[in-house]
């Protein structure tokens, strides 16, 4: 990245050869169409390029970082295309959310491959997932997903909370890391977090 | 909105992965500024929201993506305004391509170009620049998509290589340039950079394939005298034409035509234009000379 900084075409070079698949992979996904997903990864290669001196080593991966903006704007392509709004105009929100939250595992990040990572979404309940896999692939809000399932909105934010919770000690489970806070019950990711309680389940 | 940390943590999970309404999204980021306490639960569930995009089993995209991605970042590496060169200061805006379909003998009007106003002039040099990018964006477009029909990648690094050798050049101290344009309802184009020492790179895309002895022969022509070979070159199915000349003498302007002519052997035109410009080392008349 410091070379991307520094205004290095191999730098970008370097990072488009080792992430491109997954930045292609995350496109598609969002946007289901490939000339789309080109033009979504292309964008987000150069807004890496233009930002890479504002990037923070402590706040995350590259990967991390390079999805996020991945994430970001294919979902913006696609809210534009349905009904014209965008995310946050860049001017005013120039980095995506991900970008200013650190890894919580930088060591463990290494040690996950996307087949590790899928098996953990995997083992979530099938309403957790859907609710977690709606707002981050296909960009809908939390009220969104409540219209579209016909759930009431406490809870799909329950749901997401407590699968985001249960996905975190999934990864940290695959990955055998501790995440701090004692070990699992087994019942409820949310009852080991003092943060996390559940809302409106039911 | 105003909201305390307590609301902050109930709303976290819909934060980190900005399923939040508007409003809500501003009311948490509002408090994320202000907020001198930790939010722990920020970090840990925004941890996990950035693995979610890494579940997908890997796609391979186009080969094109990638020239496309490089040509992009170079152009905008060129773009920054601190890449600004010396030629960009003293060189004059690119005048209009001019529309010439036959040599004939006649020089250029005497005008010299007014000084313009500084405003204009920035803006002038910004359309230059937009031409450039928008030029080998184009130009790299193309190359990508030949590339995934011929699958042949080799040529493709070719071109874009060539691609990069004029865009280098035009940042030389003392290069002066011109996006070369066709005829109307022509298709072709691209750059040509000449630099103080004479040497000059050329690149030119949407060619048709040359058969044959055909060629596409170089036509110089400086400060109005005669016209003389600059040089030849033979265009593929990838439609890119690149050429290299040397010692071409110095003068106030370069005027180019590129011909498509039956073999390298022809002692004039004969062969339609393909594209045209002029090179304006010294300020053009205000008006386009006729030749």
């Amino acid at each position: 990245m410091r070379q991307v900084a520094a205004g290095e075409i191999g730098g970008l070079e370097n990072l488009y050869d080792r992430y491109h698949a997954a930045a292609y992979a995350l496109a598609l996904r969002i946007t289901t169409e490939s000339a789309l997903a080109e033009d979504v990864v292309q964008d987000s290669f150069l807004g890496l390029w233009r930002n890479a001196g504002r990037y923070a080593e402590e706040k995350g991966s590259v990967k991390g970082w390079l999805l996020a903006i991945v994430r970001h704007r294919a979902i913006d392509s696609m809210r534009r295309r349905r009904n014209g709004t965008t995310i946050a105009d860049e001017t005013d929100e120039p980095l995506p959310i991900a970008l200013t939250l650190p890894d919580v595992w930088p060591e463990v990040s290494g040690r996950l491959d996307a087949e590790q990572v899928r098996c953990a979404l995997q083992a979530l309940p099938e309403a957790q997932r859907e609710a977690i896999e709606m707002a981050y692939f296909d960009g809908l809000t939390q009220r969104e997903i409540a219209a579209k399932t016909g759930a009431p909105l406490g809870t799909v934010k329950s749901r997401m909370r407590l699968g985001l919770v249960s996905l975190r000690r999934g990864l940290m489970d695959i990955a055998g890391g501790s995440d701090g806070v004692g070990p699992a019950d087994g019942a409820s990711g949310a009852a080991t977090l003092p943060w996390a309680r559940p809302e409106g389940e039911g | 909105m105003a909201i305390a940390c307590d609301r902050v943590r109930d709303l976290a999970p819909g934060f980190v992965l900005g399923a939040l309404d508007p409003a809500e999204m501003a009311a948490v980021r509002e408090h994320l500024r202000s907020c001198s306490r930790r939010h722990p639960e920020l970090h840990e569930l925004g941890g996990v929201v950035s693995y979610i995009g890494g579940s997908l089993s890997p796609v391979e995209p186009p080969a094109r993506l990638k020239a496309a991605v490089l040509a992009a970042a170079q152009a905008d590496l060129r773009a920054r305004p601190g890449r600004k060169t010396v030629s960009d200061e003293v060189a004059p805006a690119v005048p209009e391509a001019v529309p010439v379909l036959a040599v004939v003998e006649g020089g250029r009007s005497a005008g010299i170009m007014s000084l313009a106003p500084a405003r204009a002039s920035r803006i002038r040099r910004a359309g230059v620049w937009v031409t450039r990018i928008a030029a080998a964006v184009a130009i790299v477009g193309l190359v990508g998509y030949a590339v995934v029909l011929q699958g042949d990648l080799t040529r493709a690094h070719t071109a874009l290589d060539n691609t990069a050798k004029v865009y280098n050049s035009i940042g030389q101290p003392g290069a002066h340039s011109v996006v070369l344009t066709p005829p109307t309802g022509q298709k072709g184009a691209g750059d040509a950079v000449l630099l103080p020492s004479g040497h000059v790179y050329l690149n030119l895309h949407s060619l048709d394939a040359t058969t044959g002895d055909e060629v596409y022969m170089v036509w110089l022509r400086a400060d109005g005298g005669a016209v003389t070979k600059g040089g030849w070159f033979t265009v593929d199915d990838l439609g890119e034409g690149y050429l290299e000349m040397d010692n071409v003498p110095p003068s106030d302007s370069l005027w180019l035509m590129v011909c498509e002519e039956p073999n390298s052997g022809v002692g004039e035109p004969t062969g339609p234009v393909i594209v045209t410009g002029t090179i304006w080392v010294y300020p053009p008349p205000t008006t386009a000379p006729t030749f």
